[in-house]
């Protein structure tokens, strides 16, 4: 009885336990809310749906009977925000948009929302924008090159343009009332006559200066803006040409900055952007066409070949290669705006080391009664190379002796000074491409390189010293340097003979121990012949 | 029967030295690899030497070896010390600091660094890397890379 | 317990207290059978045992310096190699002793399948010895991280994530090898734990057991051979040729340390310590496991994505896995050697897996490539190559063994030749060469069997 008893308890407690356990598993969580928090209650969500007009246009159909909408262009108009759509639906409304054409068009252009926003409610916009309704000249479109307009007629330019993100759209600088509808005879803030604007380009700094020479106006937009480029163009030699002279072929701004498709010069793709400035200034100064007819002082023709030389440099490498935006492009030389050509002084405004050391040598005095431009005498300005130590070498043709032989003949001083330069340094330069090899051989070795490698980088260091030092011209100061970079290279080889000898001794102890075990070997198999 | 005997007691004679000269090329790499080295095992701080406090104090700033590094040690004019990397971000010269203006300046392109490392002007793109500059009681300074 | 001193000296004063005399019985029966090839192959498990005890005396002083840690593995090591006297030459000898330990190794498992010694009563001397075999390659696995340089670091990250293709269980594994889901300081804590403890307990431990199981049964005789048999008394014959060969191993291994500190500058067997580990470097160029996993590594790679229903990694795991296992089972696989007959399907058998496992490797390694060539054009030069050279061993291989060894079986190596010809010369993709040449290989098997049924002597085949 006692047992049965027990088992039936036993077994409802455990059923009970069982169904408790199943329960929680199964039923929800008394408090868990209804729905999910992040659904919207219906009162706040809108949909805003296309108009019916707006609706006839995206699914319109061009004259051969296709979609005049592609696949991509219907995606994109579906994701917009009702805000955006909004916009089209009014804009369908105001006939602004009356084509499915112009809505492609519109849409191909993949404008963020904001954008839309100052765009689609501006009428310069929307009518040139339509091809309906404009001539070629008058029309911007993604392909003006097919639509056969000029080339700054770009629609997708136009829309990154720096003036267009800014709110200064068609009427910042055309004139009018955006607002406005088909109404053209606004008061002309800008020269009415195609043909004179062509004709005579003067007008175009004083135009854009209208608003960048005024502090507080560009101040507004932008506070870090500068307002004196008109001021500097005025003085440099693009200005003097254009604007005293009345020469059409000078750069003004439009040449450089571009029209449409302004972009600022921290924009990789802007034409004035470090990277792109040589390719810019190149646009007309490589062309022989456009150049013909300029002089320089001296009446010889202006060279065209700045760009090709520039690329080969140094600079040119760095920038237009690498990348390096330290590196000077045209206008960190000849200026921006005030572009002219440059004053001696501009390389130490970088290479500032190497500008003192000269201006307390010797050859200051005497180039300047030359009259020879100091750093570019050497080392050229556009195509400067990179500098080797033959530049010191006393043989024919290397450039401190030919110098010296026609212009120093009575010192030989100088020679003998040039000589000991390039003797010193290629001493200490094959001594370190020398030790450094070995370096690598002892590290294949296994032996430890890290002290080698340690004074080999201390060696480099001095000897890039070294050759800043040469622009001293004077034995005694080069010594301050090369002294020490002597003793460094003196430690190297004694480094390296330290290696070697630890080599060898690594191989003696080798040899030592397999005699020992050859030995051991032979009289192991002896002992073992003698015990079978 | 004897000289068989004498031949084989020979040869377990030099069979035994050998051994034993084996062994003793063995033991003594070992003795000596297990033989602690006076120096400390790992790189800790460096210490300044001598000389380095003389430059120090002389032109308010010196170039000290740390390991394969150069680093550049200077006094503010507030008497502070620091220290960064005295390779320059642009291309490697080696920096140096110009108490009169109060900046790291590198001769060869003209940058300028300020006393906390940042770019002040020039070309460099990057800061100086910070190490770590330590004085104790008895005036000797340390410097040692900042802990990643 | 007698008082008579039956030895001199020190062993007498043990004698007395252990009494030794059955030991040394024992010891002076013990023998090495001396078949009509075979007594060289019987030297490769003291030479392997011989590397192994290098490998645990270099690497006991290894761990006086090392330091693991994110600021001190790489540091510890350079300062081994650079300050500590004899510290490159203990570690070169580290380094050099684990691969030829493997290469010893791989070598002597061959040797006991040709000598069918893995046959009755002998296998669980087989599987205690496979299992050793893993537990090696799993040493080498974890010492190659110890140094914490770049190219411990990317091998480890590719070795390590082949196992989260193991189906249900594979990412938990993952992390569980890694200390997390990816390869950082803790790996390394974790790697080192394997190798300096669970590891060596591992082995020792198996170590004894095989060398208990070879004690006990003795070392097997060459099979089928009638007659009284020859042995050769282990002490001091059979130990002092294998001390012989000790002395020569070290010297080997002592050449190599001080002429090539680094290894033969192989991808995949190279120990340069170069630059510490930066997990945010881009992987090193040319990264590649070491050389005894390059075959599974070039393996998953001639897998597609997705096959028959599975991800290629997971069926590439699945298809080694399997083979693995039949690998170890091959003592009860082997029915013949069990009757004590000859088995040449089992000894060509081995010869297949060496061209399998060769090929696969040479591919790895990418010989044959030209610098520069579009990739497509140098997968086909690569493996026109490389099937070249396959070719040309197997054939002097299998004509080797046919003249010298009389072997007259040559079905499977013949088969993997085919495969490798197939996807070599053919340019025939190589899992479905592989498809096709053991198909034609099945074929001919079973055509073989039904043309000579009493062949087999009666025993069932699969």
């Amino acid at each position: 009885m006692k047992r049965v008893l027990g088992r039936t308890a036993f077994g409802i407690v455990a059923s009970a336990a069982l169904a408790a356990v199943v329960a929680s598993v199964v039923a929800p969580d008394a408090d868990e809310p209804a729905k999910s928090p992040t659904s919207m209650p219906a009162s706040v969500k809108q949909t805003v749906n296309p108009s019916q007009a707006l609706a006839g246009l995206l699914n319109g159909k061009d004259e051969k009977g296709n979609p005049a909408l592609d696949s991509d262009e219907l995606a994109y108009f579906k994701s917009l925000p009702g805000s955006a759509v909004e916009l089209f639906n009014s804009a369908v409304a105001d006939e602004n948009i009356t084509s499915s054409r112009h809505l492609a068009e519109l849409l191909k252009v993949r404008m963020t929302p904001d954008r839309l926003d100052v765009v689609l409610t501006d009428n310069c916009f929307m009518c040139h924008t339509d091809p309906e309704s404009q001539t070629e000249e008058d029309l911007f479109s993604m392909d003006p090159k097919a639509a056969g307009s000029p080339p700054f007629m770009s629609l997708a330019s136009l829309t990154q343009d720096v003036h267009m993100q800014h709110g200064l759209s068609c009427a910042g600088c055309h004139g009018g009332d955006p607002s406005d509808v088909m109404d053209h005879d606004y008061p002309p803030i800008w020269p009415d006559d195609a043909d004179a604007r062509t004709r005579d380009r003067s007008w175009v700094p004083v135009f854009c200066g209208k608003c960048h020479a005024d502090v507080n106006l560009v101040g507004h937009f932008n506070s870090d803006l500068p307002t004196d480029q008109l001021a500097k163009y005025e003085l440099g030699v693009h200005g003097k040409a254009l604007l005293k002279d009345k020469d059409n072929r000078s750069a003004e701004c439009v040449s450089c900055h571009g029209v449409h498709g302004i972009l600022g010069k921290n924009d990789p793709r802007s034409p004035v952007y470090a990277k792109n400035v040589p390719a810019t200034c190149a646009s007309c100064h490589a062309d022989a066409r456009k150049m013909q007819g300029y002089r320089l002082d001296d009446g010889s023709p202006l060279p065209t070949n700045q760009f090709e030389r520039y690329r080969t440099s140094v600079h040119g490498k760095a920038l237009l290669e690498r990348g390096d935006t330290g590196s000077p492009a045209c206008d960190d030389c000849h200026g921006n705006h005030a572009t002219k050509i440059p004053p001696q002084r501009v390389c130490e405004e970088c290479h500032a080391g190497d500008g003192k050391l000269f201006a307390g040598s010797k050859h200051k005095k005497a180039f300047a009664d030359h009259g020879w431009a100091e750093c570019s005498k050497c080392h050229g300005y556009h195509a400067i190379g990179k500098t080797n130590d033959e530049m010191l070498a006393v043989t024919k043709g290397a450039l401190c002796r030919d110098c010296h032989d026609e212009y120093s003949k009575d010192n030989p001083a100088c020679v003998a000074t040039a000589d000991f330069f390039h003797g010193s340094i290629l001493y200490l330069a094959q001594g370190e491409s020398r030790v450094k090899a070995e370096a690598e051989q002892f590290a294949r070795q296994g032996l430890d390189v890290e002290p080698l490698e340690d004074r080999l980088g201390q060696l480099g260091d001095l000897l890039r010293q070294l050759r800043s030092q040469v622009h001293t011209f004077d034995a005694d100061r080069f010594m301050k340097v090369g002294g020490p970079a002597d003793k460094v290279l003196d430690q190297l080889d004694a480094d390296a003979a330290r290696a070697r000898r630890e080599y060898r001794r690594r191989r003696l102890g080798l040899y030592a121990a397999m005699v020992v075990i050859i030995v051991l070997m032979a009289l192991l198999w002896l002992k073992l012949r003698s015990v079978e | 029967m004897a000289r068989t005997h004498t031949r084989r007691s020979f040869l377990d004679w030099l069979l035994g030295t050998t051994v034993l000269a084996w062994l003793a090329s063995i033991v003594y790499p070992v003795v000596r690899y297990l033989t602690p080295l006076p120096a400390p095992v790992h790189s800790g701080p460096e210490r300044l030497t001598r000389g380095d406090l003389n430059k120090l104090d002389e032109k308010s700033f010196a170039i000290v070896p740390l390991g394969r590094k150069r680093v550049l040690v200077f006094r503010d004019k507030k008497q502070q010390l620091h220290a960064f990397s005295a390779k320059c971000t642009h291309e490697g010269c080696t920096v140096q600091f110009v108490p009169a203006q109060s900046v790291v300046w590198c001769a060869c392109h003209n940058g300028h660094f300020d006393t906390e490392g940042r770019v002040i002007s020039g070309p460099p793109p990057r800061p100086l890397p910070a190490y770590v500059v330590t004085k104790d009681k008895d005036g000797n300074i340390f410097v040692a890379p900042e802990k990643a | 317990m007698s008082d008579q001193a039956r030895y001199g000296g020190v062993l007498g004063w043990l004698d007395n207290r252990y009494d030794l005399q059955p030991l040394f019985r024992f010891l002076g029966h013990k023998e090495v059978p001396i078949g009509r090839h075979s007594l060289l192959w019987y030297f490769l498990g003291g030479a392997t045992l011989f590397f192994f005890m290098v490998q645990v005396a270099t690497g006991a002083l290894l761990l006086m310096y090392y330091r693991p840690g994110e600021a001190t593995s790489y540091e510890s090591i350079r300062y081994i190699t650079t300050k500590v006297p004899f510290g490159w030459l203990v570690r070169s000898v580290h380094c050099w002793s684990a691969h030829l330990m493997i290469v010893s190794l791989i070598v002597h498992m061959f040797s006991v399948l040709l000598l069918k010694a893995y046959r009755r009563p002998r296998e669980l001397t087989w599987v205690s010895g496979y299992a050793l075999f893993v537990i090696a390659l799993c040493f080498g696995f974890s010492g190659y991280l110890l140094p914490w340089n770049e190219l411990a670091y990317f091998a480890t990250s590719v070795g390590t994530d082949s196992v989260k293709s193991v189906p249900v269980v594979g990412q938990w594994l993952l992390e569980v090898l890694r200390g997390g889901p990816d390869v950082t300081i803790n790996t390394l804590y974790r790697f080192f734990s394997f190798h300096v403890v669970i590891l060596p307990l591992a082995i020792v431990g198996l170590i004894s057991l095989h060398l208990l199981f070879i004690q006990r049964q003795g070392m097997a005789p060459p099979i089928g051979e009638t007659g009284p048999s020859r042995g050769m008394r282990f002490f001091p014959n059979f130990a002092m040729r294998d001390l012989l060969l000790w002395l020569a191993c070290l010297l080997i291994l002592l050449v190599l340390a001080v002429f090539l500190p680094y290894g033969p500058g192989v991808p995949g067997m190279e120990w340069q310590l170069g630059l510490k580990a930066d997990p945010l470097a881009p992987a090193y160029p040319g990264i590649k496991p070491e050389w005894y996993f390059l075959w599974v590594y070039q393996l998953l790679k001639e897998f597609p994505p997705h096959i028959l229903g599975l991800e290629g990694p997971q069926l590439c795991l699945l298809i080694v896995s399997v083979l693995g296992l039949l690998w170890g089972l091959i003592p009860w696989l082997d029915r013949r050697a069990r009757a004590e007959q000859e088995s040449p399907e089992f000894s060509d058998l081995g010869f297949a897996a060496v061209f399998f496992l060769l090929f696969l490797m040479l591919k790895a390694w990418d010989i044959g490539a030209t610098k520069g060539a579009d990739e497509a054009a140098n997968l086909a030069t690569v493996a026109r190559t490389c099937a070249w050279i396959v070719v040309v061993l197997a054939v002097a291989i299998n004509v080797v063994r046919a003249t010298v060894y009389r072997h007259r079986w040559f079905l499977l190596s013949g088969t993997e030749v085919l495969h490798v010809v197939l996807h070599g010369f053919a340019g025939v993709p190589y899992l479905v060469a592989a498809v096709i040449a053991g198909a034609l290989g099945g074929f001919a098997l079973l055509v073989g069997r039904w043309r000579t049924p009493g062949a087999d002597g009666g025993v069932v085949r699969e």
